[in-house]
């Protein structure tokens, strides 16, 4: 997207010709990889031919101008149904633009469409009843999950159906999908973006945030759409850095805490020794690197279930009553689940939440940014059910945001990217997590780590 | 009923309570998840809290 943005303002290619190579693209490969739910063709390309217009007129022009990206399908688009994925919302066409659609259109990207996600957020593995299941563009033999709820933004980033796209993280559904697809995610802190106008699925965890090839291009998302919105009641009033500008490739001295305990042995072996030669990378680069573990992530499946569940049921309520038969059966029940946790769980559920919050903090002390896995494992294949972790052996949905949700409880920012390929080319992620509202820090390094290494650079091979 | 099971009556019972009216098949249904879902709640019962504030947001400064 820094690139493409360089050359549009430089009138090296046009918006119009960027767009429509794009369309075409999902034009071709669309129909097996189930990224999009609704594609823009006509409005994008419009938006296309003013942007081109403007730069010949020598417009004033944004971050982002004439760059397309793409939506996953809960964010609030003015005159373009907004899905959630869901039955029950398939025909909602929203009045007014959520925020950050709002902020990055401000900044002159243009939309190519509205992208493939889990029913309601409500799940890692990226399937859907109601659209089909995404496809992870790295197999063409196997069927294997995008990862999920932000399936179609993971699959449609890595084939190339989109240069950038957003995505929302409530357990890991940015940072999953970012990792099984081999592209770069950034859950930012919360608070850090506007939730306005995207649809919740638990509003005290869920996360707004760019998924891009590059960590720089999260850097160029991310400052369009930063900043305190008086529509969201946990915006964050911090002023917004210049995170382009911090991208020095400098890791010299940076403190990393190689996260241990669970973040190891939890991990396949193959996920383990790939995020350990990253951290020897950094290492070579100047990084100083030590091991640390975090002792209370054991409460973490606990709290954040009852919080989840307790959520998530409070905003289905009314559709619980009146339209269940249309949910997904299995994701009927899960939310049906949450009238079952009780009120008093909820609040020591939130109590744990700030246990673990200190425990974060506390590893950040000392410490630049903290180092893990993304996910333990690598794309499964659609109909697998169990995965072998370091560990012993875990339910594939369990095993997907053990490494993810922890943060989502805590709200500290973090950046997936990819770290190294299996023997079969499927990616493998890591995760850098940072002190609150230092997402600067977090990208410096993602940079940094990809001058030092062409993981990210590498593309599925598609028909 | 043993301390991991629950029994149809009171599915039935704490969804009236929670305002729902499900059937005895839908309960049926849920009662494998309500039941491993309340074993793993009980670990926040465990925990020490002492004077900890529950968290409902991050830090919005």
């Amino acid at each position: 997207m820094t690139e493409l943005a360089r050359m549009i303002a430089t009138k090296a290619v046009s918006p119009v010709e960027v767009v429509r190579a794009h369309l075409d693209r999902i034009a071709a490969l669309d129909g097996d990889l189930r990224a999009y739910i609704t594609v823009c063709d006509d409005a994008a390309l419009q938006a296309a031919r003013a942007a081109e217009a403007a730069v010949v007129a020598g417009q004033p022009l944004g971050a982002l101008h004439g760059v397309p990206y793409a939506l996953k399908d809960l964010y609030d688009t003015a005159g373009v149904r907004t899905t959630a994925g869901s039955r029950i919302l398939s025909d909602r066409v929203p009045a007014r633009d959520a925020t950050v659609a709002q902020r990055l259109g401000a900044a002159g990207a243009v939309l190519l469409g509205k992208l493939n996600m889990v029913e309601f957020a409500h799940g890692p593995e990226g399937l859907n009843p109601h659209y089909g299941h995404a496809r992870n563009p790295w197999d063409r033999a196997v069927h294997r999950i995008a990862g999920g709820s932000s399936s179609g933004s993971g699959a449609a980033v890595a084939a190339g159906l989109a240069p950038g796209a957003l995505g929302s993280d409530t357990g890991g559904s940015i940072r999953i999908p970012a990792s099984l697809c081999g592209i770069t995610g950034l859950k930012p802190t919360y608070g850090r973006v506007s939730r306005a106008g995207v649809l919740p699925l638990a509003w005290s965890m869920d996360h707004v945030g760019p998924m891009t090839r590059t960590a720089a291009d999260s850097a160029l998302m991310l400052g369009a759409m930063a900043g305190y919105d008086a529509a969201d009641a946990s915006s964050s009033v911090l002023p917004v850095p210049d995170y382009l500008a911090g991208l020095t490739g400098e890791v010299k001295g940076l403190r990393v805490g190689l996260l241990r305990g669970v973040f190891g042995e939890g991990a396949a072996p193959v996920v383990r020794a790939a995020v350990e030669a990253a951290a020897t990378a950094l290492a070579g680069a100047g990084a100083v690197v030590d091991e640390v573990s975090l002792e209370r992530m054991d409460l973490v499946a606990a709290a954040a279930t009852a919080i989840v569940g307790s959520e998530a049921l409070a905003y289905h309520t009314e559709w619980l009553r009146t339209r269940a038969a249309e949910y997904d059966p299995p994701l009927a029940r899960r939310l049906r689940l949450g009238a079952f946790i009780g009120g008093a769980r909820y609040v020591r559920a939130q109590q744990v939440r700030g246990l673990v919050r200190e425990e974060v903090d506390a590893a950040l002390a000392r410490r630049d940014v903290l180092l893990a896995p993304s996910t333990p494992i690598v794309a499964p294949a659609l109909e697998e059910c169990e995965a072998m972790l370091g560990d012993g052996p875990a339910d594939v949905r369990a095993a997907l945001i053990r490494f993810t949700r922890p943060f989502n409880l805590s709200g500290h920012p973090a950046c997936t990217l990819p770290c190294g390929f299996t023997d079969a080319g499927l990616p493998i992620g890591m995760q850098l997590v940072g002190r609150p509202f230092d997402e600067a820090t977090v990208l410096r390094a993602a940079d940094a780590f990809q001058r030092l290494t062409d993981f990210h650079a590498r593309h599925p091979v598609l028909a | 009923m043993t301390a991991d099971s629950i029994d149809l009556a009171t599915l039935r019972h704490g969804a009236r309570l929670a305002g729902f009216t499900w059937t005895d098949a839908e309960l049926e249904e849920l009662r494998p998840l309500v039941e491993v879902t309340l074993r793993l709640l009980r670990a926040l019962d465990a925990v020490p809290l002492g004077d900890t504030e529950p968290t409902t947001q991050y830090r919005t400064v």
